[in-house]
C-alpha cells in the first residue's frame, strides 16, 4: 500500500506483530522442548529451556507404541481418500460447470448443503449405516465416510477453477477431434493443476487429521489412524506428556511440511471456497 | 501454453456453437453421479435417518423400535447436561467468534501495511492452522497442565509462587478452551481477510489520504465496506464449524469439570457411547434449526457471488 506509516504507527505495528509471533510460537516451542525431556525431568526440573535433551520419547513411540503402524494406516486412508475424492469431484465439477441438463442446479445446491452439514449431526446415523454395510472397523469404511467432507469441498473448489478456464478451450479441443471427455482430461484438467493441488492438500490433511469418525469406526488397535492412536496415549493422567508431545510432533510434521510447500495454492484455494478449519 | 495458441489462431473466427443435445445431458448426469451417490448415502440418507431416530426409542441392538414422538426431546431438554451444553456452546461460539472477528481484522490490517518482514509473518500466521487440530489441542492441554509441568503454571510459580487449575476449575476451564480454540482458528480469518484486503484498489486509500482521512476512517469507510461480503461468509462458515467443534473440548477437558465445558457435539458423542441412539440423535437434531438457517444464508451468499 502506498500510504506511509508514521513512527508511532510503526511501533504499534511491530509491537503487535511481535506479540502475535510470541503467541503463535511459544506453544510450538513448548511442545518441541517437552518432547525432548524424560518424564522425570518434566516434573522434577520444570523449565522453559531444554533440560538434558533426549530422544527417548521418540524411541519409545516407535518401539513400544508402534506408532509407525498408525502413520502407515493414516497414509493409506488419507491417500486413498484423496485419490478417490479428487477424481470423482473433478468429474462432478466439470459436469456442473460445463454441461447443461435437468437437475443441474439442484445437484449443485445439494453439494453445497452437504459441505455445510455438520458431522456432529451425521456421526450417529453413519455409525448405524456403516455397521449395516459391514464395513465398520475397516479402512475402506473410513475412506468411504471421509467422502462426506472431502467430495463437496473439492467439487466446490474445482468448480471455481474450471469456471476460470474459457469454454473456447474445450470447444477448440473438440474441433481438433477430442471428445468432450478428451477435452476435459487433456485441456481442462492440465490447466487446473493449482486447483487439483489445493484440493489434494485439503483432502489429505482433512483425512489425516480427522478424529471423531475414526474414533467411532475403528476399534481394532492395529487399524488405528494417527489422531486416534495419539488420543489413546492419554489415559487420564499426564505422565506421558513427553511421549504425547513427541507423537504430536511426528503426526503434525508431514502435514505442516505439505502445507508450507503448497502454501501458494492453499491460500488461493482458501479464497476460492472457504475451507473447513 | 499450447492450448492458448491454438485458440488464438481461431480468434478471428466465430466459435462454433455446439449443440448441447441428449448425449451431453447423459454425460453430465453420468459425471456428477458418483459424487451424488456418495452424498445421498453419506449425507442425505443419514441426515433423514438422524431426524427419524431422534423420534424413536432406538438403542444399539434393539429388536423393536418404537416411535415415541417428542419424548426424547422432552427428556433431554429437561436434563441439566443438555441445558448446560447449549449454554456453553452459545457462550463459546459467541466469545470465540467475536475475538476472531475483531483480532482477525486487526491482524490482517497490520499485515496489509507496507512493513518489513510481512511475508514471514504471513507464513507464521498459517502455522496454527496448518497444524492438525488434535495436535493443537493436546499441545494446549499441556500448556494448561495443573502441575508445575504446564507452561503457564511454570511461569506462575516462578513469578507469583502460585499455580492455577486451568482446565479443572469451573471458572477457568471454558476461558482456557476458548484461548486454545482461538489459537487454532484465527489464521483462517486473518488469511481470508488479508486476501480480500489485497484486492482493494490502492487508489482509494491514496485519495483518502490526500483528503486527510485518519487510519481509522480509512479502515471504517474503505476497508470494511470493501470486504464486507468476505467478512460475512467467513463469519458464517466459521460459526458452523465452531458450533460443531468436537476435538477442542473432547481432548482438553472431556466436557468437564462437571459439565463446565460440555458442548452439544461432545454430549452427543457421550450419548452414542451409552448406545441410546434416540436420545443422542435428539441432542444433535435439536441444533438443526440453527444450522439450517446458517447454511441457507451461506449457500445463497456463495451462489450470488458466482
Amino acid at each position: 500500500m502506498a500510504t506511509r506509516l508514521s513512527l508511532i504507527q510503526k511501533i504499534i505495528a511491530y509491537g503487535s506483530l511481535a506479540a502475535l509471533a510470541l503467541f503463535i510460537l511459544f506453544p510450538v516451542y513448548f511442545m518441541a522442548i517437552t518432547s525432548l525431556k524424560t518424564v522425570r525431568d518434566i516434573y522434577r526440573l520444570p523449565s522453559l529451556l531444554p533440560v538434558n535433551p533426549t530422544l527417548i520419547n521418540y524411541e519409545q513411540l516407535i518401539g513400544t507404541w508402534k506408532f509407525l503402524d498408525a502413520i502407515r494406516n493414516s497414509l493409506i486412508v488419507a491417500s486413498a481418500t484423496t485419490l478417490v475424492s479428487v477424481f470423482i469431484s473433478a468429474l462432478a465439477a466439470y459436469s456442473l460447470v460445463r454441461l447443461r441438463y435437468k437437475f443441474r442446479n439442484w445437484a449443485g445446491r445439494l453439494i453445497m448443503f452437504s459441505y455445510l452439514t455438520p458431522s456432529s449431526l451425521l456421526f450417529i446415523p453413519l455409525a448405524v449405516i456403516v455397521a449395516q454395510l459391514g464395513i465398520s472397523n475397516t479402512h475402506q469404511g473410513l475412506i468411504f465416510v471421509y467422502l462426506t467432507f472431502s467430495a463437496p469441498l473439492s467439487t466446490w473448489l474445482l468448480m471455481g477453477y474450471f469456471r476460470g478456464i474459457p469454454v473456447d478451450y474445450d470447444e477448440q479441443a473438440m474441433v481438433d477431434g477430442c471428445t468432450r471427455l478428451g477435452a476435459f482430461f487433456r485441456v481442462v484438467l492440465p490447466l487446473s493443476v493449482p486447483g487439483l493441488i489445493a484440493c489434494s492438500v485439503f483432502t489429505f490433511t482433512g483425512a489425516w487429521n480427522e478424529l471423531l469418525l475414526s474414533l467411532i469406526f475403528i476399534t481394532d488397535p492395529a487399524l488405528r489412524t494417527v489422531p486416534v492412536a495419539v488420543s489413546y496415549l492419554i489415559t487420564g493422567d499426564t505422565v506421558r506428556m513427553g511421549l504425547i508431545m513427541a507423537a504430536s510432533i511426528v503426526s503434525a510434521l508431514p502435514i505442516m511440511i505439505l502445507y508450507f510447500i503448497a502454501q501458494r495454492f492453499v491460500v488461493q484455494g482458501l479464497g476460492a471456497g472457504g475451507v473447513k478449519a | 501454453m499450447a492450448q492458448s495458441t491454438s485458440s488464438r489462431s481461431l480468434a478471428g473466427l466465430k466459435a462454433p456453437r455446439f449443440s448441447l443435445g441428449k448425449t451431453d445431458a447423459a454425460l453430465g448426469m453420468g459425471l456428477v453421479a458418483p459424487v451424488l451417490i456418495c452424498l445421498m448415502t453419506l449425507v442425505v440418507y443419514p441426515f433423514i435417518f438422524a431426524v427419524y431416530i431422534s423420534f424413536t426409542d432406538r438403542t444399539v441392538g434393539a429388536q423393536v423400535v418404537n416411535f415415541v414422538g417428542f419424548d426424547n426431546f422432552r427428556y433431554i431438554f429437561g436434563t441439566q447436561g443438555f441445558q448446560e451444553s447449549v449454554r456453553n456452546t452459545l457462550v463459546m461460539v459467541f466469545v470465540l467468534q467475536s475475538m476472531k472477528l475483531v483480532l482477525g481484522l486487526g491482524i490482517a490490517s497490520v499485515l496489509n501495511q507496507a512493513i518489513r518482514g510481512r511475508t514471514v509473518f504471513r507464513g507464521l500466521t498459517l502455522l496454527p492452522w496448518a497444524m492438525p487440530a488434535f495436535v493443537a489441542y493436546l499441545l494446549w492441554k499441556y500448556m494448561f497442565d495443573p502441575t508445575q509441568a504446564g507452561a503457564f503454571n511454570m511461569i506462575l510459580i516462578d513469578v507469583f509462587g502460585t499455580q492455577l487449575d486451568f482446565l479443572s476449575s469451573r471458572e477457568l476451564a471454558m476461558p482456557s478452551v476458548i484461548i486454545a480454540s482461538f489459537w487454532r482458528g484465527f489464521p483462517f480469518w486473518v488469511i481470508s481477510f488479508l486476501a480480500a484486503m489485497q484486492n482493494i484498489s490502492p487508489e482509494l486509500y491514496e485519495a483518502a489520504a490526500i483528503d486527510g482521512a485518519s487510519a481509522w476512517k480509512r479502515f471504517r469507510h474503505i476497508t470494511l465496506p470493501s470486504i464486507q461480503h468476505v467478512i460475512l461468509v467467513v463469519t458464517l462458515l466459521s460459526t458452523i464449524w465452531t458450533t460443531n467443534s468436537f476435538e477442542n473440548v473432547w481432548l482438553m477437558t472431556g466436557g468437564g469439570p462437571s459439565n463446565a465445558t460440555m458442548t452439544f457435539p461432545v454430549l452427543a458423542y457421550y450419548g452414542l457411547q451409552t448406545l441410546r441412539l434416540g436420545e443422542a440423535s435428539a441432542v444433535s437434531v435439536s441444533m438443526l434449526p440453527i444450522f439450517a438457517i446458517l447454511a441457507f444464508v451461506v449457500v445463497n451468499l456463495l451462489l450470488k457471488e458466482d
